[in-house]
């Protein structure tokens, strides 16, 4: 009996250590790029690929980010306001779509909330020719009001705030309209209070999501005083590929905001992210 | 719309005909578009099988009781927050193919150097590894919330009855996480279907998919077709049938999941 339990207690520390191994090995593969492109933001370009590689520089300059002094305020102005709107708009279209999905009663109800959901099997690029093209006939290519009016609603969104509504309580919702509180009165001072949990998932999903998009802008806008951050790196990378210092300031610059909202709301991520994958 | 479009061939321009299915015929026979078939397949096979595969791993080494158990969480989750663009920028000069860091690393432990995304036999498979470097660590934390699910007396009841680790990774953990399983491989092939921005940011921008073609994946043909060639009409009939391609494995893979996943545990 002894024995057993010795063998068991060792066999459990090498299955601790065999995890922290792994683990020490995964964090360092997933930082180290990340940190080198800190480092590298902060070299002159003839340090970047120098051998041996140094991750601290050695003669550290901030004329990387000087070069990006013309272009970049627009972009990040640019991607403030275009994911600020857009996650504005989803918020509302989302909760009182997954109102009128959870509490009210109509007729067809269902099959048009089957259609929301089919929608999310239907992948974007399936459809963007067609989008595009409505786009365009309404005056609205290379305009920011665009690009907002194709991501303004979100069914994925919707179908995650009408499973969180389905929770509260029907009766919350008949006691109000017994005492003649109108259908947009309950819903503003009973259910939005209530969801502040799924409307700050939703907002890091979106604002993640729209900080970071690519394809859409690419599309959408063409005038560099409309870009947004990934879509003015990436052609500010174009334009000047060979000069490597700049874009890894731009990659720096790009990755801080997203970090500061990750670091100060990483439980919410991550409790966000796997509620929605069992409720998927 | 998509599918209507596709039987013309639309340029944007005010004249167009009806042409039938002579878009889908040029797609088929055209061996850009098949060949982008193929890579796009190649890469959701890799792509998914790696992603996954790690996820699982992860999240039940993450699941017992460890120090600093949520700071490797975050970590893992973080890539995914990056925008891809800037993490496409960041690898190419890790990868850059002379003195880049990975391939002073590779000398210094005595390893040959590769020539990464500059050469077509490993430009693709350099492209999944960022994509599972990114992508895991969103799965991971979705199979985590899967495994906190599971009523831990299953795994006394188990133990009692002598079952080893893999036994009981088996018997428990996979059929308990099966609806999540079944989640995150619908996800991450839906997503690896519309890989784009990464190949966009790595392999040359707008005329991207080099090296001689070897990254090409079908939304960058589909790209290319509308919106720097403007043939909506023949781009439109490679969206739909990217679209029927991407429906028909959900609807084979949610078919299947009664073979496997099993809603209560």
């Amino acid at each position: 009996m002894m024995l057993r339990k010795m063998k068991l207690k060792d066999k459990n520390t090498l299955r601790k250590s065999l995890s922290y191994l792994l683990l020490l090995v995964v964090t360092v593969i997933i930082l180290a790029p990340i940190i080198i492109a800190f480092s590298n933001a902060f070299k002159f370009e003839a340090d970047i690929y120098a051998v041996p590689f140094n991750l601290i520089p050695t003669n550290p300059t901030l004329e990387n980010f000087h070069a990006l002094l013309d272009k970049f305020p627009i972009y990040i102005f640019n991607s403030f306001k275009v994911t600020g709107i857009i996650v504005f708009l989803q918020i509302i279209t989302a909760t009182t779509a997954g109102y009128c999905f959870s509490k009210l009663k109509w007729r067809g109800r269902d099959f048009v909330f089957i259609l929301y959901i089919a929608s999310i099997m239907i992948p974007g690029q399936a459809v963007i020719i067609p989008q595009f093209l409505i786009v365009q006939n309404l005056g609205l290519y290379n305009s920011h009001t665009g690009l907002i009016l194709v991501s303004a609603f979100t069914a994925f969104g919707t179908f995650l705030v009408k499973q969180f509504f389905v929770t509260i309580p029907e009766s919350l919702v008949e006691s109000a309209r017994i005492d003649g509180a109108s259908e947009f009165l309950i819903f503003r001072k009973i259910m939005l209070p209530l969801s502040k949990t799924v409307i700050a998932t939703l907002i890091i999903f979106s604002f993640r999501f729209f900080w970071n998009d690519f394809f859409g802008p690419l599309i959408y806008l063409s005038s560099p005083s409309l870009k947004t951050l990934p879509l003015g790196m990436a052609d500010f990378a174009n334009e000047y590929y060979t000069y490597v210092g700049p874009q890894m300031a731009a990659a720096v610059i790009s990755i801080i905001p997203v970090l500061i909202v990750f670091l100060a709301a990483q439980k919410h991520f991550v409790q966000g992210t796997m509620s929605a994958g069992i409720k998927g | 719309m998509t599918f209507g479009l596709s039987l013309t061939n639309y340029t944007g321009g005010p004249n167009f005909s009806f042409t039938g299915l002579k878009n889908y015929i040029i797609a088929f026979t055209s061996p850009i578009f098949t060949r982008s078939l193929w890579i796009t397949l190649k890469y959701v096979i890799f792509a998914v099988g790696f992603q996954i595969l790690f996820a699982l791993l992860f999240a039940i080494i993450l699941n017992e009781k460890l120090l600093l158990n949520s700071f490797f969480r975050g970590v893992i989750f973080l890539p995914n927050i990056i925008a891809s663009v800037a993490i496409g920028l960041s690898f190419m000069v890790i990868l850059e193919p002379n003195n880049g860091m990975l391939n002073q690393l590779l000398n210094f432990f005595g390893l040959p150097s590769s020539r990464w995304l500059a050469d077509p036999k490993s430009a693709l498979g350099t492209i999944i590894a960022v994509s599972v470097w990114q992508n895991f660590g969103y799965y991971m934390i979705i199979l985590l919330g899967g495994l906190q699910q599971i009523n831990p007396c299953l795994y006394e009841a188990a133990e009692i009855d002598g079952a080893g680790a893999l036994r009981k990774l088996i018997s428990i953990t996979i059929p308990g996480l099966s609806p999540v399983l079944f989640f995150s491989f619908t996800m991450s092939i839906i997503g690896g279907f519309k890989v784009f921005d990464l190949i966009y940011v790595m392999t040359g921008g707008s005329e991207g998919g080099g090296p001689a073609g070897s990254t090409k994946v079908v939304v960058l043909e589909i790209y290319q077709n509308a919106f720097q060639r403007f043939r909506f009409g023949y781009a439109s009939a490679q969206s739909v049938i990217l679209l029927i391609i991407i429906l028909g494995i959900t609807l084979w893979q949610y078919r299947q999941q009664k073979k496997w996943v099993t809603y209560d545990a």
